[in-house]
């Protein structure tokens, strides 16, 4: 089985676009695919195939602090623990805890010397699996919309998923991450074989090819790059980058109108070129 | 008048929040004093869009990370246990960090009975300032690869611009994709928002959870249609769900691609784009 990431740094370069691509052309080998969308922000690997979410078949959970006012003193020690600036308090009150600011490290119920902190489950995420069509699967993670932290819902997405993959047997499982290079996106690429890198032929494109390059590099993840739109812009600093970071550019990607336009009404499923 | 932030997000990337954002920073540039901030972090990429690339670091930020006292430590255990994002390993009798999981909470030290942990700060971004040829400042931040942090950058970034904000400016701040940290931080405190969609299915149900953010904080905002006339019957439903709230539309182009290429700011080139970006302005200047 082989793990593979797509991404790419900048939004819009083609990332859930190119995943599906690589999904349908797997597929026609006679592969078995499970496509993980691990934008769990934005997800919309589904809306591209035309497909509901299908069956809910896991959740994240963190864990939120709660006082116990019977048992605080009022100390403060938990104000001063907590470095994410979640817990609040006006002098001689009891502390305010602020959920969307906790990023449930459960440091402050270590330090509370009266036991008074306790704590909560709350689901911050869920992760869907649908069946869309024969030896193709799709998996979904969401994370709660105003959720913050949504690294570990990616890291829930992919354990719920390689939980099930026992009973899947994909050849492959295509990770589809979100843009940037933060949190979400590291928890995507860690423990994948290797990353596509999506990018387009503009300064921008390449500038954020560098980024999530790099990015790679230190994760330890073999990446090659995939130019999309390669016929509109300038190409030469793409592969500039490609050299300077040792990697290939594995496919040129021209721009298609048809593609586009299967794009844009969620029409990808069977696409290919 | 009072100073105005006007955040610039759209949930989907790619969709032309920073072309947006460095047309409206010129725009505005000609008749007020405009403070532009790129607080996507992650690809910051306004100033190339303004063909500018140099800037001076104003600032550089840090997160905290663990270091462990061999001397000190007895091989417990009780950091890696209470490590709610599985960095913190025993390996070898000792606890290994995985740094690119580390949230930099502290539990491990505050947990630790030895106290053979510290927290260090580690560089993981900076904030820079450039003073662009039309004459306004723009100030961007920058996550290092494989750092953490990147909403806490944005937020110094906002700390960092205070000092060049007068009153009455217009303050232009050019959002990350997605809905998460970076993003809540870019739209906590803003006093109007434009959300950037393209008439696809996707940028059209990212859009509608950009606007979720946007809500949640009670700012008024407006939408700009970017590429309408890729998918004319989306672009419809669009203008039908949201009426007067539509600042504008932008048609596709490849001569977008090919000037930005080139490094030349939309606002220079001899694109029709150019118009169509003036009546949003022009409908901005009416409704913030």
């Amino acid at each position: 089985m082989k793990k593979i990431c797509i991404t790419g740094g900048k939004g819009g370069v083609g990332k859930s676009m190119f995943a599906i691509l690589l999904a349908n052309e797997l597929l026609k080998k006679g592969k078995r695919v499970i496509l993980c969308d691990c934008d769990v922000e934005c997800p919309n690997d589904y809306l591209l195939l035309g497909q509901k979410l299908g069956k809910l078949v896991g959740q994240v959970y963190s864990e939120f602090p709660k006082i116990n006012k019977k048992k605080c003193k009022k100390c403060g020690i938990c104000v001063k623990t907590c470095l994410s600036n979640a817990i609040f308090q006006v002098p001689n009150k009891y502390p305010l805890i602020m959920e969307n600011l906790c990023s449930g490290c459960k440091a402050c119920g270590i330090t509370c010397p009266y036991g008074a902190i306790s704590f909560y489950k709350k689901r911050t995420g869920r992760v869907f699996l649908t069946k869309v069509k024969k030896n193709f699967w799709l998996a979904t993670g969401m994370a709660n919309p105003g959720l913050e932290e949504t690294g570990l819902i990616v890291a829930g997405t992919k354990k719920t998923i390689l939980g099930l993959s026992g009973k899947i047997n994909p050849d492959f499982i295509l990770f589809d991450t979100a843009a940037g290079i933060h949190c979400p996106v590291v928890s995507a690429l860690l423990g994948s074989d290797s990353a596509y890198c999506l990018t387009e032929p503009t300064p921008m494109g390449a500038y954020d090819l560098s980024l999530i390059l790099e990015l790679c590099r230190k994760l330890g993840v073999k990446s090659k790059v995939i130019l999309n739109q390669a016929d509109l812009g300038n190409k030469a600093n793409i592969y500039k980058i490609a050299q300077k970071f040792k990697v290939k550019v594995e496919k040129e990607i021209p721009y298609s109108k048809e593609l586009a336009i299967a794009y844009s009404n969620g029409n990808l499923l069977n696409f290919w070129k | 008048m009072r100073t105005k932030n006007i955040v610039i997000l759209s949930g989907k990337g790619g969709v032309g929040k920073s072309m947006l954002a460095s047309a409206l920073s010129m725009l505005f540039s000609l008749e007020k004093k405009v403070v532009s901030l790129d607080c996507d972090v992650d690809t910051p990429n306004l100033a190339i869009w303004l063909n500018e690339s140099k800037g001076k670091i104003i600032s550089t930020t840090k997160s905290l990370k663990p270091e462990i006292n061999r001397k000190k430590c007895d091989g417990c255990g009780l950091c890696a246990e209470n490590c709610q994002f599985s960095a913190l390993i025993m390996e070898k009798k000792y606890p290994k960090l995985n740094p690119f999981l580390c949230e930099g909470c502290g539990a491990c030290k505050v947990v630790c009975p030895k106290g053979a942990i510290s927290l260090k700060p580690v560089p993981n971004g900076e904030i820079k300032l450039i003073t662009t040829k039309y004459g306004f400042p723009l100030i961007y931040g920058r996550l290092f690869p494989g750092e953490s942090g990147s909403g806490k950058i944005v937020s110094k970034i906002k700390e960092k611009a205070e000092k060049f904000i007068k009153e009455g400016d217009i303050v232009i701040i050019d959002s990350a994709p997605g809905t998460g940290c970076p993003v809540i931080a870019s739209v906590r405190g803003s006093d109007y928002a434009i959300l950037v969609v393209e008439p696809t299915i996707s940028g059209v149900s990212d859009m509608k959870k950009a606007l979720k953010v946007v809500d949640y904080f009670n700012v008024p905002f407006g939408v700009v249609i970017n590429k309408w006339d890729i998918n004319k019957r989306i672009t419809k439903s669009i203008e039908k769900q949201f009426k007067n709230k539509i600042l504008g539309k932008i048609s596709y182009n490849k001569e977008i691609f090919k000037a930005i290429s080139r490094l030349i700011p939309i606002m220079e080139s001899s694109l029709e784009t150019k118009k169509e970006i003036k009546d949003i302005y022009l409908n901005l200047l009416k409704r913030t």
